[in-house]
């Protein structure tokens, strides 16, 4: 084993062999070539799948695939390993919300990997599914984008993937994410949301979600991507992103750098209050949207709400 | 040395031998928010680089 410079932590070769490394990573401590890195990347998912049950024999799994970098990453590592798993299926779902400028790209770059991979792609639109593209329904609500788009994403992977036969659905969230959560919740005094966020939820009425990469940080993602020539050098969203996921997440990758393990440790907490608290507390009764028959937590659904204030 | 920034701007450096980590920390980026290449190929922060070595950060975009 090649320990590196014991001063400067410095390394030129692998942690575990003699070519170049390309990353270091923290706990424990480590350099890692490519070959190693991509190994460590795709053998961290299959724990966390196999440890919180995520697959099962004969699932069909849909993935969220945008052509972003998270859900490149699901897809690639999802496809290799396949082949361990019984009977399980995967198809990738592209929602096309129609935003002028960005979309036409990253649907173009999504067809490409699919096909490399030999993965079956469904492509739905915000068209398809309310009638408009992303850009007409904003105007005049420009500042909403986020939370519209959200909602309309979420409903269309949903219809979609009900379509294709899906059993879960998985999504790219990765560790930066997941702590960037955690924090927001807790910032907006927002408890019911920061327990229930983990994992599938078993109401039985959604398909459940998985989040396979919720243990692999951003920038392992997009290092695992670079070294296979794969990463997406895409334009990010003209929407201005939600303002306060991008203030926590500066101060998040900030105190990352500086006190290692931050965004594990958050997490940690979180599992932690969850194993305390009775999830009863929190579930509503639930009900039935009185338009469309989704259930949902009030009289409307969100995207039967949005419809009504669309006036669609 | 040259390094091509995130918004493709290029520097011109001439301290040499240099750790991508003082650059970055130089020009105020967080590590964990980007990746950085040395001649095309993926490199870790603490890799000392100089002579012609061209230098690339990438920004890594959220989402996705
Ligand atoms: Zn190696
Ligand atoms: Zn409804």
């Amino acid at each position: 084993m090649n320990q590196g410079n014991p001063v400067t932590g410095r390394s030129e070769r692998c942690t575990l062999c003699s070519e170049p490394p390309v990353i270091r990573l923290p706990e424990p401590e480590r350099h890692l070539c490519a070959a190693h890195l991509i190994a460590d990347v795709e053998e961290r998912a299959a724990r966390t799948i196999s440890e919180r049950e995520l697959i099962k024999s004969h699932d069909r799994i849909a993935i969220a695939f945008s052509g972003g970098k998270d859900s490149t990453a699901l897809l690639v590592i999802l496809s290799r390993l396949l082949p361990a798993w019984e009977d399980v299926s995967l198809v990738a779902i592209t929602v096309d919300e129609g935003i002028a400028g960005y979309r036409n790209d990253t649907i173009r770059a999504a067809e490409e990997v699919t096909k490399k991979l030999r993965i079956e792609h469904v492509c739905i639109s915000f068209t398809d599914l309310i009638g408009d593209d992303l850009d007409t329904l904003l105007i005049g609500r420009e500042t909403q984008a986020c939370s519209v788009c959200g909602i309309l994403r979420r409903k269309a992977l949903s219809v979609a993937a009900h379509k294709a036969g899906a059993t879960k659905i998985a999504t790219g969230h990765n560790l930066d994410d997941e702590a960037q959560s955690v924090l927001m919740n807790t910032l907006r005094g927002d408890l019911p949301r920061l327990v229930r966020t983990s994992d599938a939820d078993s109401s039985g009425c959604f398909i459940p979600r998985i989040k396979p990469l919720a243990e692999i940080s951003e920038k392992e993602i997009a290092a695992y991507l670079f070294v296979q020539d794969m990463f997406p050098f895409l334009p990010e969203c003209p929407y201005t992103r939600h303002a306060l996921r991008l203030e926590v997440r500066t101060m998040l990758s900030a105190m990352e750098q500086k006190h290692p393990g931050t965004m594990r440790n958050l997490i940690k907490s979180k599992r932690a209050i969850e194993k305390y608290v009775d999830p009863s507390v929190f579930s509503e009764p639930l009900r039935r949207c009185r338009v469309c028959g989704d259930p949902c937590s009030g009289e409307l659904c969100q995207v039967c709400s949005l419809r009504k204030s669309l006036g669609k | 040395m040259k390094i091509i920034l995130p918004n493709s701007t290029i520097n011109i450096i001439q301290e040499d031998p240099v750790s991508i980590t003082s650059i970055l920390d130089n020009l105020n980026i967080n590590p964990s928010e980007v990746i950085v290449s040395r001649n095309g190929k993926l490199v870790p922060e603490d890799t000392l680089i100089g002579g012609d070595d061209e230098i690339r950060i990438i920004r890594i975009a959220h989402g996705g």
